[in-house]
């Protein structure tokens, strides 16, 4: 069956069988492996892309039930000149990554969530990220990187 | 330039994890790669009759489907030489490999598991080690007595008891202290087993090239990978290469081999590439989790708080092979005398084979339930001698220049104390929470800790780079504690005299690099960045001597700063490490410098165990934590509140990377105190998947405050101790006392529930209404 994506902002068209995932065809058919695939159940949240804008676990959601969105993920997060957006320089100045295999999700869901809250509380923060596991940091500094954000520094 | 090593430096991994460019092992492949997938044992004990591959043989896309008839015979382990690649004839726990599937696709080669037909005779399940232990147990291995141990040197172990180490040099006055002791406290504690839940699933790539087999694996400790597939498949070591690749969480786990041996195989007999992957519910059922542990303690008192006895006797679960477990059998020995003074001491520790999947490595490995056992016994020893808690403690704490069990003195022990008064200053006992508040029980608790840095080998090449960079060859790994992305990489930088960007590490490869003893108890920024500063020292005076001739100086009057080498106490610049890299190529040939370290074991008395493998704690540090807790009585919820850290790290070569690791780790240990539970019934593991298995999420955790107390260690990098694994040691402990003082009753089984919490409420009341009673 032939599917429509936007990835990134590059119009792709391919022939995806009805079963595949949406994180199947940016790892498998598009090569981008920045998206993570940790339990293939939606607990995790290292597959979180932005689909139209909303953060979604692409593990769960079928490609062709997304035919035709923009689809974001973490490759897609620099400006068009390269540089890193504000909150991935954040989690590399403020140590919000250890393994960095959950960074591409939490990256997503809170790209998403500071567009719709720019100034979130230390609890809107810690409750935006609740469907996001790291094994890693304990949080505190994944926290941090997002008040350095909203701090206005870079 | 201004220092690197003590800055909060950005790891230098950190643009490449954050813009999805960086590679783990999941996510490596090679054009025309074949995939593989384990078929597993589905029951946890049972003779296998029968494989009958026929209808998986006929899906499309099915290349081969090997079995232990293909494989060789070798045994293979880590101690114990105990395992096959496929079980041959017996299966001893669910999630044996039994038969692997080889095919073109991930999906072909899932179908093809699902239809491979076994025929397994079940026989009765050996669940835990209470059932291990009894007199009737079957054996599971009945030819426990064939297995070669892989040092030579075998260990005391029988039937089900794969390694037993007892302690116990002074039985007379052990049974003199408890006879005239004014009191006596006895407990039992328990603990689950803990699923280390890194984010990555285990993969493995394999190529088979000319007699040689290249392994890709995202991994802790390559060379044990090396050392087990060598083992399986029957070669030297050297056939066999394994590289690195970014890690997404080890915690453990990732020390031995597990998918790497089958995808080596599996490339040599297709003699094509072959990838695979564990799905998380394998990777949940075959990770060798932190074992599941009964501890008992007994405490000989005299009446004015001394400790005049104590005896330990911890049972572990090995599961059904051994993995590293042996080494670890002898931790009660050192837990026991390390924090406060025992008196005579007994010890005796089991580690004992059930049906379920091999036990193994977590950040802390045994020593998070010990400590837990110790320090809520501590407290149970004070409230029957009617002494405060931390008082006792303070009585009894071990001194600098105590000898521990083991004989071995720690000369700096004094810093616990230290640690006890830095938390003092912040968190003062006297006014810690004591009454309940706003319908709240609330509490307080503290735990004290001495552990080791690993002293495993490690080595470093340093080479000067023609761009003036410094490239470093180690097979140190990165798991993502910032060992190498900041601890080596700062170490070096500083010791060059270069920034740390100018600082360019390989990844692991065990054919390029010196044998390395993996990402294990703390040991990498300690391990191998001593080696690194040997070999900063070498290959500094390679560049000295290169560049006396270009600036007409002495070696001796040169120093390295700010990327260049320059004349000491000259404020003028001097040449850049460019220039000296350059001119050495068409000179003396590329400059590097060579360093090796292992840290030397300290004295300690042989005679104080049988079965000790691991006899010494080298380059201890030392850690005090302190906990608040608030409990619901109506729900059994418990809110850690606050949680105050006092750790002796020798120098913080990046304070942020250290905060980090104390963070995450306490977030561990908050974790294995209140929710993390692999519950096992029949051998058959109850929590399958990250959906059953609870982990804490960001709403759970407070943030940390954190004590660093620096006391550099003599042999360190710039003093360093290691770090990253002691913080997960003290939570239970220091939470499980705050629970048992806010609730009044006794908390003696991690994890601590709601409904444990409840019941213990509950039994408490029943119990003070019962005694109120005539």
């Amino acid at each position: 069956m032939e599917l429509h994506l936007t990835v990134n902002g590059d119009p792709h068209t391919l022939d995806a069988s009805p079963a595949e995932t949406l994180l199947g065809v940016l790892r498998d058919r598009l090569g981008l492996t920045g998206t993570k695939e940790g339990c293939s159940e939606g607990e995790c949240g290292a597959c979180t892309v932005l689909v139209d804008g909303a953060a979604v676990d692409s593990c769960l959601l079928l490609a062709h039930a997304v035919n035709g969105a923009e689809i974001v993920t973490v490759e897609g997060l620099r400006d068009g000149d390269g540089a890193l957006s504000s909150l991935q320089s954040a989690f590399v100045k403020a140590g919000g990554v250890q393994c960095g295999f959950c960074t591409p999700g939490f990256l997503m869901t809170l790209t998403a969530f500071l567009e719709e809250n720019p100034a979130p509380s230390e609890d809107e923060i810690r409750t935006a990220i609740a469907g996001n596991i790291c094994r890693c940091t304990g949080y505190s500094q994944i926290v941090e990187s997002v008040q350095f954000v909203i701090g206005g520094t870079k | 330039m201004s220092a690197v090593v003590g800055e909060p430096a950005e790891r230098t991994d950190g643009i490449a994890k954050v813009t999805g460019e960086a590679i783990y092992g999941v996510d490596y492949g090679e054009t025309g790669m074949l995939h593989a997938r384990l078929v597993r044992s589905p029951v946890a004990s049972g003779t296998l009759r029968e494989i009958d591959a026929s209808d998986a043989e006929q899906i499309p896309g099915v290349r081969r489907v090997l079995t232990a008839a293909d494989a060789p015979t070798d045994r293979a382990g880590w101690v114990l030489r105990e395992q096959l690649l496929f079980a041959a004839d017996r299966v001893r726990y669910e999630g044996e490999p039994v038969a692997l599937v080889v095919a073109d696709t991930v999906e072909a080669a899932q179908a093809a598991a699902r239809a491979i037909q076994l025929k397994i005779e079940p026989a009765p399940v050996v669940g835990d080690i209470e059932a291990a232990l009894a007199d009737d147990a079957p054996l599971i291995h009945p030819d426990w007595q064939s297995y070669e141990p892989v040092s030579g040197a075998d260990h005391p172990r029988y039937g089900n008891v794969a390694a037993e180490v007892v302690a116990d040099t002074d039985p007379e006055g052990f049974e003199r202290a408890f006879a005239q002791a004014a009191k006596i406290v006895e407990d039992e504690f328990s603990a689950p087993r803990q699923y280390q839940a890194y984010l990555e699933p285990k993969s493995a790539v394999a190529r088979f090239e000319g007699g040689k087999y290249t392994v890709h694996t995202a991994h802790q400790y390559p060379f044990n990978v090396r050392d087990r597939i060598a083992q399986y498949l029957g070669v030297r070591p050297s056939a066999v290469r394994v590289v690195g690749h970014h890690i997404g969480g080890g915690f453990g786990a990732k020390l031995d081999a597990a998918l790497e041996p089958y995808a080596a195989f599996a490339a040599e007999k297709l003699r094509r590439l072959v990838k695979i992957v564990n799905d998380r519910t394998e990777d949940m059922l075959t990770c060798p989790c932190r074992e599941n542990a009964i501890v008992r303690l007994r405490t000989a008192l005299s009446a004015d708080g001394d400790i005049l006895a104590r005896e330990l006797v911890c049972l572990m679960d090995n599961g059904a092979y051994s993995g590293e477990m042996p080494w670890l059998a002898g931790l009660p020995v050192h837990v026991l005398g390390q924090v406060y003074r025992t008196g005579v001491p007994r010890v005796v520790g089991k580690l004992v084979y059930t049906n379920t999947a091999p036990t193994g490595a977590f950040r802390g490995v045994g020593g998070t339930y010990l400590y837990f056992a110790v320090e809520r016994h501590m407290d149970n020893c004070a409230r029957r001698l009617g002494i405060d808690r931390r008082a006792f403690r303070l009585r009894n704490l071990i001194r600098s220049g105590d000898a521990v069990v083991n004989g071995q003195v720690l000369e700096d022990a004094d810093i616990l104390a230290e640690a006890f008064d830095r938390i003092e200053e912040i968190a003062p006992w006297g006014e810690r929470p004591t009454s309940s508040s706003n319908g709240k029980l609330r509490g307080a608790g503290v735990a004290a800790v001495t552990w080791m840095t690993n002293p495993g080998a490690g080595s470093v090449v340093l080479k000067l780079n023609e761009d003036g960079t410094t490239g470093v060859v180690t097979a140190g790994t990165e798991n993502g504690s910032g060992a190498i992305a900041m601890g080596v990489t700062q170490i070096v930088a500083e010791a060059m005299g270069v920034r740390s960007e100018d600082v360019v590490v390989l990844m692991p490869d065990t054919d390029a690099a010196g044998y390395d003893g993996g990402s294990q108890g703390s040991r990498t920024t300690h391990v191998v960045g001593r080696a690194a500063l040997i070999a900063a020292e070498e290959l500094t005076q390679k560049i000295f001597d290169v560049a006396a001739d270009l600036l007409e100086s002495s070696p001796s009057d040169l120093e390295l700063r700010d990327g260049e080498v320059a004349v000491k106490g000259v404020r003028q610049s001097g040449i850049p490490l460019a220039t000296v890299g350059a001119t050495a190529t068409f000179t003396v040939g590329p400059l590097t410098g060579t360093g090796s370290y292992a840290t030397p074991a300290p004295a300690f008395n042989p005679g104080c165990a049988t079965g000790l493998l691991f006899p010494v704690f080298p380059t201890p540090s030392y850690h005090v934590h302190y906990a608040e807790v608030e409990v619901d009585p109506d729900t059994g919820q418990v809110d850690v509140v606050r949680y105050v850290v006092a750790q002796e790290v020798g120098k913080a070569i990046n304070p942020a990377g250290v905060r980090g690791q104390i963070q995450g780790g306490v977030t561990q240990g908050l974790g294995y105190a209140l929710y993390e539970n692999v519950q096992i019934v029949d051998g058959r593991y109850q929590e399958r998947r990250l959906e059953t298995y609870r982990l804490p999420l960001a709403p759970d955790i407070p943030d940390v405050e954190i004590i660093l107390l620096e006391h550099p260690e003599a042999a360190g990098p710039y003093g360093a101790r290691g770090v990253a694994e002691p913080p997960v040691l003290p939570v239970a402990a220091a939470v499980g006392n705050a629970i048992a003082d806010a609730i009044g009753a006794p908390i003696t089984r991690i994890p601590f529930t709601p409904a444990d919490v409840l019941t213990a409420l509950h039994d408490a009341r029943e119990g003070s209404v019962a005694a109120a009673q005539p």
